[in-house]
């Protein structure tokens, strides 16, 4: 049966239709007026500084929700715990910069300005291939064992091989600068925080659609059924090993995307962007958000990228009579992250996107409340 | 003329019907759907066709005659209706049993009938049928349509459909013409369907229809309430109820609207909701089902919505009643009317399944009047059947705009009812039916010179509408004279979400008294809340706290009542009215005089000053299991 509360009348004769995405009219409507906020509203903003600072907000969320939504693939749907998704995304961002930088690509392709978009995909790729590796050892251990492999790919990846070697190449020494004007998507150089902007809603809109694509087809099918009971996944016939694979591979494309898009919203990289932090506040981001569901991961980035947002705001004022608050702010923002935790765990454990289906059924259920 | 433009005359048959609507629509419209693994598959009417096509001569191949008898019985599917129009193809004569008839009934019935071929469901089907079969010579074929449980099953009289289908295809090869040809020799006067009604008294009488009787009755109806072949509706009541009849077969192949199987029995009211229905004709238990569903969300909702519930009701009560009067409604009614439309109503019926509904039937058994007005305070245009089997299932039927809940309307074209100076109600149309099958007498006394004597009394109030009242059944009295209404009493009670049946006593008594059966549901889950423990329906039914809740109930309803009418003592018995145990018949209504013999120890206990009655009775399980209850029921005196 569909998903969706369907109006009297509305009804499916093939699963093509049941399935199908924007079932009724209301939907429809609602997700335009979505896009349109998405690609119109928020890039408005932008007329003021002050509105500026707001779309380099948004920016932030949605990379958060690239993020996110690798994560949620691989726990959400897929069951596999992971706490090194950071990792991930450290390899998209440094093969995306090597391409762009070091790549001696021909002259039209640098004209057309393709290499970034070409280092993009290459990004994907190679974090893709370089989770799969570390997902390998999720065909023998689940469950905290796998947490602990995944942090393993972590702790490998940046520590090790990105900080002690790659960034060494061209002898820089720790940071790779990005020169302004050196990331071009066709004619347009992105520069500015609307570009920025751009290209995350862009990026991010692809990935949802694939990423719900893939949850309602047969790969997604498999990941919940292996989610929900593995043994009973196997003895119904699903290769789980390579399942598995195939969600690390595609949680793990989609953070090589993200770390490509952090290129472009940065002057330099470096691996301090992608500390062992990073891969925990993402699993924090789904658990707020919602295990298990792709609006789970988006309501997530945006709750907590804006409450970190708001006690930055809220500490400026503070600090003329505190100004302790300033220097130790990182401080505080840990501590927040952690109460955020604790706090839905407690009082909401299945997360925003549950609340959001409660609220929605409170008028589908109209005038009941069963 | 209908729809598809066929003219209904003395030579059309349903078959004859059938072939030129499946010419007419072929691959570009879906005849009916049926739900099945999540989704509603659709069967265009070339599949309908081919379908029938191939099962009918499948039947002619394995014997079947000009004549014979199919028995089919089973829940609503395809298959079902399938089977139906292939044995009138054939020039065969259809009977369907009810699916939950015990095994005697099915006896009773195959073998009276001269039945030949008998297709069932499933398993369960097919095993009522081999236990009869000795006892039943002239059944010759038994045919399946569901595989589960028939591996083991190898007897050489059992077949499956799909086998009598390709034993079609290979008759169809040999003689290509045969089906058509047999359809065209049919005769709108030939039989084409065999209805046992469920009487409240006696052994089931065969009714004989016509092709004629039921197209004519088909076309009648939609000359008053005309459906479109854009239109759906839902099949799921029995097919051996004639009301399912006369909408799938004999409105819908004339209609051409589109049939929508549910995906099991009890998922219909789902279904339903899913479906969306133009037109819906069920019997009144239905709507009583309803309402109290709608009763109890209410009561557990939250505090806003139930505060908008009630404004929206306020007002479309007020505004149904002035339509009942049939007085203007004032604009400022209307514009509240619509605002309780958009807040609340709009939702409920989608919640009911009703939004897109046009006309929506009752008929069987007689409503309440609390009832209708709580369809038509939604804005859902109830009317109210009057029919029997005899007549191919409707006489009357109330008009869009001139309801009246005492009455059932008044008759269709073609049709011609008057009462008798007994007061007996008589009609003539075109529908009547043939007689009963190997039952001269009964045939006498119910056909006299065209007219059907329906044994109902009743008369025709100033408005011309029909009132079907009996002075025998409708009106008793107390032995001091003065008259009341049981069952208008037992609609009230039944209003209230706590009652699903009640059967009011008193004629020649003293003072009225009623044994309430309490939905289980919905006692229940009240018990549930107040933290009251109970493990059975005897158990729940006889707590101090469910008295009380009933007694409630029932003063509530005694406030409006006149005096003589006004409840004194009730009783709650240990289990609800069924079928099965022959207190209630196939469409559900009372039988009074049984369950006043099967329960006399509480009658003349609820009439001698006592508080408690001891019962010791069998009662008997759909698969015929008998079980032994012994129970004291308390007897609670209401204050009047």
């Amino acid at each position: 049966m569909s998903s969706v509360w369907l109006p009297c009348g509305d009804y499916h004769q093939n699963y093509v239709e049941d399935q199908g995405w924007w079932q009724s009219k209301f939907i429809k409507g609602k997700m335009i007026l979505l896009l349109a906020i998405v690609f119109i509203g928020i890039p408005s903003l932008a007329v003021s500084p002050e509105g500026e600072y707001w779309v380099s907000v948004a920016t932030m969320v949605g990379y958060t929700a690239m993020g996110a939504l690798g994560v949620q693939l691989l726990i959400g749907f897929a069951g596999l715990l992971t706490l090194g998704h950071a990792a991930f995304i450290a390899v998209g961002a440094y093969t995306s910069t090597m391409l762009v930088l070091q790549f001696p690509w021909p002259q039209f392709i640098v004209d057309w300005g393709l290499a970034y978009p070409i280092s993009i995909v290459a990004a994907g790729v190679a974090a893709g291939l370089w989770s799969v590796l570390f997902g390998l050892p999720s065909a023998r251990v689940k469950g905290f064992y796998l947490i602990l492999t995944t942090m393993g790919a972590q702790f490998i990846t940046v520590d090790f091989v990105l900080t002690q070697y790659v960034s060494q190449i061209g002898g820089r020494g720790q940071a790779f600068s990005l020169p302004p004007g050196t990331i071009k998507i066709g004619p347009w150089v992105i520069e500015s925080d609307v570009q920025i902007y751009y290209v995350m809603a862009v990026l991010l809109t692809l990935m949802v659609i694939v990423l719900a694509n893939l949850i309602r087809s047969k790969p997604g099918r498999a990941w919940v059924a292996i989610r929900d009971n593995d043994i009973a996944a196997e003895a119904l016939g699903i290769n789980i090993v390579w399942y598995k694979l195939l969600s690390f591979f595609v949680a793990g494309f989609m953070a090589g995307v993200a770390g490509s898009f952090w290129v472009c919203n940065t002057a330099a990289l470096s691996p301090e962007h992608f500390p062992w932090f990073l891969s925990l506040w993402l699993v924090g981001v789904i658990l707020i958000g919602g295990v298990g569901s792709i609006q789970g991961a988006i309501f997530g980035s945006i709750f907590m990228v804006v409450i970190m947002e708001l006690l930055q705001m809220a500490a400026i004022p503070i600090a003329d009579y505190y100004p302790q608050v300033l220097f130790s702010f990182a401080y505080i923002k840990d501590m927040a992250f952690g109460l955020a935790i604790c706090a839905f765990l407690i009082y909401e454990p299945n997360g925003l996107a549950y609340r959001w289906w409660q609220a929605k059924n409170y008028f589908n259920l109209w005038p009941f409340s069963y | 003329m209908n729809g598809s433009g066929i003219e209904v005359t003395k030579d059309l048959t349903i078959p004859k019907l059938f072939l030129s609507q499946c010419k007419r629509y072929g691959k570009n419209k879906v005849a009916m759907r049926e739900k099945e693994f999540g989704i509603w598959i659709p069967f265009t009417w070339q599949d309908y066709y081919d379908n029938v096509k191939y099962l009918s001569l499948g039947m002619v191949s394995l014997g079947l005659k000009n004549g014979d008898k199919v028995s089919m019985i089973g829940d609503n599917r395809p298959e079902g209706l399938w089977a139906e129009i292939a044995a009138m193809c054939a020039g065969a004569i259809g009977v369907w049993l009810f699916q939950d008839c015990m095994m005697d009934e099915v006896k009773y019935i195959i073998d009276h009938s001269d039945t030949a071929f008998f297709v069932g469901e499933t398993q369960e089907e097919v095993d009522k049928a081999l236990s009869i079969k000795d006892e039943c010579p002239k059944l010759k074929w038994i045919i399946w349509d569901d595989p589960k449980g028939m591996r083991n099953y190898h007897q050489d009289f059992l077949i499956s459909i799909k086998k009598v289908q390709e034993l079609g295809k290979e008759l169809d090869q040999k003689e290509p013409d045969l089906f058509e040809k047999t359809i065209n020799e049919g005769h709108g006067d030939d039989i084409c369907l065999l209805f046992y009604t469920s009487g409240t008294t006696a052994l089931p009488k065969g009714a004989l229809l016509s092709h004629w009787n039921m197209l004519t009755m088909g076309k009648n109806l939609m000359a008053v309430d005309p459906c479109y072949d854009t239109d759906d509706f839902v099949s799921y009541l029995p097919f051996a109820w004639i009301g399912e009849q006369m909408m799938s077969i004999s409105c819908g192949l004339q209609v051409g609207y589109t049939l929508n199987f549910p995906e099991e029995p009890d998922t219909a009211q789902q279904n339903i909701r899913e479906v969306g229905p133009h037109v819906m004709f069920a019997p009144p238990r239905l709507y009583e089902g309803m309402t109290r569903q709608v009763q109890v969300k209410h009561m557990d909702a939250t505090w806003i919505k139930r505060m908008i519930y009630n404004f929206a009701t306020k007002v479309g009560y007020k505004v149904a009643n002035l339509k009942f009067e049939k007085q203007p409604v004032p604009l400022h009614w209307k514009f509240l009317n619509w605002l309780a439309y958009i807040t609340m109503q709009k939702k409920l019926k989608d919640h009911l399944g009703m939004s897109r509904l046009r006309y929506c039937y009752t008929g069987g058994a007689a409503m309440g009047p609390d009832h209708f007005r709580f369809f038509h305070a939604l804005g859902v245009n109830l009317k109210q059947i009057y029919g029997q089997t005899e007549i191919g299932g409707i006489s009357i039927v109330h008009r869009d705009g001139d309801v009246k809940f005492d009455t059932v309307g008044t008759a269709i074209p073609e049709t011609e009812v008057k009462i008798t100076e007994e007061g007996e109600i008589i009609s003539k149309s075109p529908s009547v039916f043939q007689g009963y099958y190997k039952n001269e007498e009964a045939t006498r006394k119910t056909l006299v010179d065209g007219w059907l004597y329906s044994g109902d009394r009743g008369f025709i109030d100033e408005d011309g509408h029909l009132v079907v009242f009996d002075r025998t059944k409708d009106v008793m009295t107390l032995n001091d004279g003065r008259p009341f209404a049981p069952q208008y009493l037992e609609t009230r009670l039944k209003f209230s979400p706590f009652v699903q049946e009640s059967w009011v006593i008193g004629d020649s008594r003293e003072y009225v008294t009623t044994v309430m059966c309490i939905d289980y549901a919905v006692v229940g889950k009240w018990a549930d809340d107040k933290k009251l423990n109970y493990t059975s329906y005897p158990e729940l039914s006889q707590k101090t706290e469910v008295y009380d809740l009933i007694q409630k109930q029932i003063e509530e309803a005694n406030k409006d009542l006149p005096g003589p009418a006004k409840i004194h003592k009730f009783v709650n018995l240990y289990k609800v009215f069924d079928a099965d145990d022959e207190e209630l018949t196939r469409t559900s209504k009372l039988r009074r005089a049984f369950v006043e013999k099967r329960y006399k120890d509480i009658v003349d206990a609820l009439y001698v000053d006592v508080d408690l009655v001891h019962m010791d009775t069998t009662i008997t399980y759909e698969d015929g299991r008998e079980q032994r209850i012994k129970t004291d029921l308390h007897i609670r005196r209401v204050n009047v």
